[in-house]
């Protein structure tokens, strides 16, 4: 037997739908039973009938409009008149369209008849060109105006959410009120007035993304073909997109979804930032300041955003919004997007691609790791200059007070990079001819030390003396000798002396030499033979005596200062005198070079402003010029010690010629071997 | 033409439109606020009326759209279970002992069969009494009895299941039984 309160609820249920003859009969006995189930009954009875479909006219109830209320709802019709006004004069204006062959009518709307105007434009759909989120994009053909365009539509999932429909128009409503080269133009926004559905139409501006203006840049630098202006003119369109973003952010608009595939380049280069559906405008009050009193936001729902709702691209994602903090959302989550389009134009990846990849792309880890993670180094992943490379992680900062205060200003940091990078690179360029010609200089000074000493060796004189057999004979071709190699060191002023000698076992004896004899007059003398030395071989000397007839060689020798014990290096050329008759190894002849000299003689010569360090195979310096002057404090010591950061150049030096500093045009190198690969200097040139 | 002028539509229409919004959303804010949105969204979507029927039926539709959105908000933010505010005002409570059965004298007065009551008070008096209820039970109730939406409508609407919905109509009913029949008992104006 059902209680009072099961009744009651079949009384209440018998008012929406017709009750089954049991249902009906329990109510039936209770009614005439229970007074209070009978009374429940009429009261529920006459209370439906009193306000079923009730309308307003027949109620005795009716409220009026206050008069403040009446006055705030008068003005607000008057304000979305106006506003209404300025987006039909913008285009943005009710339209409609059948599905393929799109035919609209625009009504603008004023007080009166006469300023209605109805025009139609036929819109012929061509083709599908990309589908996503909650939109189809299509290309079709203006019959009126014979042009293309392209026109965007709900797809058929989105046209059942009303929410897809207030961020469909909101973002035909964002775009049309950003008039800006770098912002593609809205033409006209219409509902379709068949299906009721909307859409919008705009500038067609080819189907060439930034992305694929990366992805051909980093195609070409890895097969080692990059062209040096193709990242300058990435950076350049750069530029233009943080000019369009600074534009919409003085308009109190936040794009959100700033990523390389969303910014296209069309046939003539200009750069279009697209796709302002996710698009967020500040606060109602801060933005009919910052729009013009022609521009307008129709529709409150503009302003609105979902909270705790996360949205943009992952890859690109800022750290607040992959958190879903919607409040923490500004202008630097922007700036934040644009350091993600840097990053990619610098490393042809986006910022949390390797997040993405290492958490196998399921999305929520993915989201997650964005919030918490560092922010990416371009570094990381490819050779980056480290000035763009500093501006990237700044702008990438997980702190958003750290990042950059503006899109202008990041543009002007890149800006004022590449300017310095071109006066950079001609000043680079300076740096590496200076190189280039100091290699040469010295090259050309060794090949004329090698070519006397090897004219030397052919002297008839040589030979004379090897086999000389008396003492009077051996006089007359020392002296003969000795007149041609002081002839050939007056000459050469840089030389230090002259010697043809003889291998005696593991000694060796000069037979004629001439030396220069520093003094207040620098003057080349004889040594007399009864002060000519034999000495040990030195290591020189033994690689030497094991030379083939008229194979040179030349060599960097140290040795030490027998009077003060100081390490002496002096650079010197040899070949070993062969006997005609015997066809033995003999002797040698030997030119030897103060190094010192011939490098501050030849530093002295230039005219170079910046730093020249020339370093031997011991890293240590062997002269220096600082600003025109130069620094012979800096003799002896680690190259390492004076220019830091120089490991990888002098690795590079050990197998090449030349070390060209691509990434930041700061140090330029150049090798000279005298030995290959046992003897030879540096050239370390920086500014 | 000259009605699809904005300009007139608040002193043409706006008592008219007002008052309804107020019947349903029995509070004067929101009874503004979806007036409010309803004019703004015929001002842009003016394109779209068609000429067809009076302005005023056209607003009206808008109006009622915006009405449901509301409660559909309003619905959204309280929550989504029933025990939101249904919990903290159960007429049942009132109304039944411990068995389910009627407390004695649950509601102290009713209308006989046979007399006809005076619609437009006792109206009146419901619409009083709805602003007594929980706001998810009287939102319901003007969508199915005022409104007279179909139950399946209602629970899209509204996001609720029919058997929420049920719940919910049976304990509107139950409380403006039990309001009606006690400011009709004390009036005396009303008689019995």
């Amino acid at each position: 037997m059902a209680d009072d309160k099961e009744i009651s609820e079949l009384v209440s249920q018998s008012m929406r739908r017709k009750l089954s003859k049991e249902e009906q009969k329990k109510i039936d006995v209770s009614t005439a039973e229970n007074e209070e189930t009978r009374r429940f009954a009429a009261l529920s009875k006459q209370i439906n009938d009193s306000v079923m479909g009730l309308t307003i006219d027949d109620s005795n109830n009716k409220a009026t409009l206050p008069s403040d209320v009446r006055e705030r709802l008068n003005d607000s019709v008057a304000k979305a008149m106006s506003e209404k006004l300025s987006m039909s004069q913008a285009g943005l204006v009710t339209q409609a369209f059948a599905p393929s062959d799109l035919n609209q009518t625009d009504s603008t709307i004023a007080g009166n008849d006469d300023e209605y105007k109805e025009v139609v434009i036929r819109f012929q759909r061509t083709r599908k060109l990309a589908a996503g989120g909650i939109g189809e994009v299509w290309i079709a053909h203006d019959e009126k105006l014979g042009r293309s365009v392209v026109i965007k539509e709900l797809n058929s999932n989105a046209k059942a959410s009303p929410q897809a429909w207030d961020r469909f128009q909101r973002e035909a409503e964002i775009t049309g009120l950003l008039e800006h080269p770098n912002i593609v133009p809205l033409y006209m926004y219409g509902i379709d007035r068949r299906t009721g559905e909307p859409f919008y139409a705009m500038r067609f501006v080819g189907q060439r993304s930034l992305a694929d203006a990366i992805e051909e840049h980093h195609d070409r630098v890895k097969v080692g073909q990059a062209d040096k202006l193709s990242l300058h003119r990435l950076l350049n369109t750069f530029l233009d997109i943080c000019q369009a973003i600074a534009y919409a952010h003085s308009r109190g608009v936040i794009h959100r979804d700033l990523k390389p595939e969303n910014v296209a380049i069309d046939n003539f280069g200009q750069v279009v930032v697209l796709d302002w559906g996710l698009a967020k405008v500040l606060d109602e009050s801060e933005l009919a300041l910052k729009m013009n009193d022609n521009c307008s936001l129709t529709d409150s729902s503009l302003l609105h955003t979902s909270h705790g709702e996360v949205v943009g691209t992952p890859v690109y994602m800022s750290p607040e919004q992959a958190a879903g903090k919607i409040e923490l959302i500004d202008m630097r989550t922007d700036i934040y997007g644009l350091g993600g389009i840097l990053f990619s134009i610098l490393t042809g990846k986006a910022p949390h691609f390797s997040t993405a990849t290492e958490t196998n792309s399921k999305f929520s880890e993915v989201i997650s790791k964005i919030a918490d993670a560092n922010p990416p180094s371009p570094s990381d992943l490819a050779s980056v200059p480290s000035e763009l490379e500093a501006i990237c992680v700044r702008a990438l900062s997980r702190k958003r007070h750290l990042r950059f205060d503006s899109a202008i200003e990041i543009a002007e940091v890149v800006e004022r990079w590449m300017v310095g990078q071109s006066s950079k690179k001609i000043s680079y360029e300076k740096l590496r001819m200076e190189g280039r010609e100091l290699r040469a200089d010295l090259q050309t000074q060794v090949h004329d030390l090698e070519r006397n000493v090897s004219f030397c060796s052919g002297l008839p004189p040589v030979q004379e003396l090897i086999k000389a057999v008396t003492e009077d004979d051996e006089k007359i071709w020392q002296k003969r000798m000795s007149t041609i190699l002081i002839g050939l060191m007056e000459a050469n002023p840089g030389y230090q002396s002259l010697a043809f000698g003889k291998f005696e076992g593991d000694d060796c004896t000069d037979i004629v030499r001439v030396e220069k004899q520093q003094g207040p007059i620098t003057t080349v003398r004889r040594i007399p033979k009864s002060r000519l030395e034999t000495r040990k071989q030195n290591a020189y000397m033994e690689k030497l005596s094991g030379r083939l007839p008229g194979e040179l060689l030349t060599s960097l020798v140290h040795q030490s200062d027998s009077a003060d014990g100081r390490t002496q290096v002096s650079l010197q050329s040899g070949i070993p005198v062969y006997d005609s008759e015997t066809e033995e190894v003999f002797g040698f002849m030997i030119a030897s070079c103060d190094i010192y000299q011939l490098l501050e003689r030849q530093l002295g010569r230039r005219q170079f402003g910046g730093q020249i360090t020339v370093a031997c195979d011991t890293l240590n310096i062997m002269s220096q010029k600082i600003s025109g002057q130069l620094n012979e404090l800096s003799r002896g010591k680690a190259v390492a010690e004076i220019i830091p950061g120089l490991h990888p150049v002098i690795e590079h030096l050990q197998t090449n010629l030349e070390f060209i500093d691509a990434a930041n045009s700061e140090i330029y190198g150049a090798r000279i071997w005298f030995d290959p690969h046992v003897s030879g200097l540096m050239f370390l040139l920086n500014h | 033409m000259d009605e699809l002028n904005p300009e007139t539509w608040v002193k043409n229409y706006g008592d008219y439109l007002y008052g309804y919004a107020y019947s349903r959303m029995r509070d004067a804010n929101a009874a503004e606020e979806v007036l409010q949105e309803t004019l703004l969204a015929g001002v842009k979507h003016s394109g779209q009326y068609a000429g067809k029927g009076s302005v005023r039926g056209w607003l009206m539709a808008i109006l009622k759209r915006k009405i449901i959105d509301y409660f559909r908000s309003r619905k959204k933010h309280a929550g989504t279970s029933l025990s939101d505010d249904e919990d903290a005002f159960d007429p049942s409570t009132a109304l039944f002992d411990q068995q389910g059965n009627w407390k004695p004298g649950a509601f102290k007065w009713a209308p006989s069969p046979e007399k006809n009551l005076e619609m437009s008070e006792l109206s009146g008096v419901v619409q009083e009494c709805l602003s007594s209820i929980p706001k998810g039970q009287a939102d319901v109730f003007v969508l199915s009895v005022m409104e007279e939406m179909d139950s399946n409508s209602i629970c899209e609407q509204l996001s609720i299941t029919p058997s929420n919905l049920w719940v919910r109509m049976h304990r509107a009913r139950l409380g403006l039984a039990k309001c009606v029949s006690e400011k009709w008992a004390g009036d005396a104006n009303y008689g019995g």
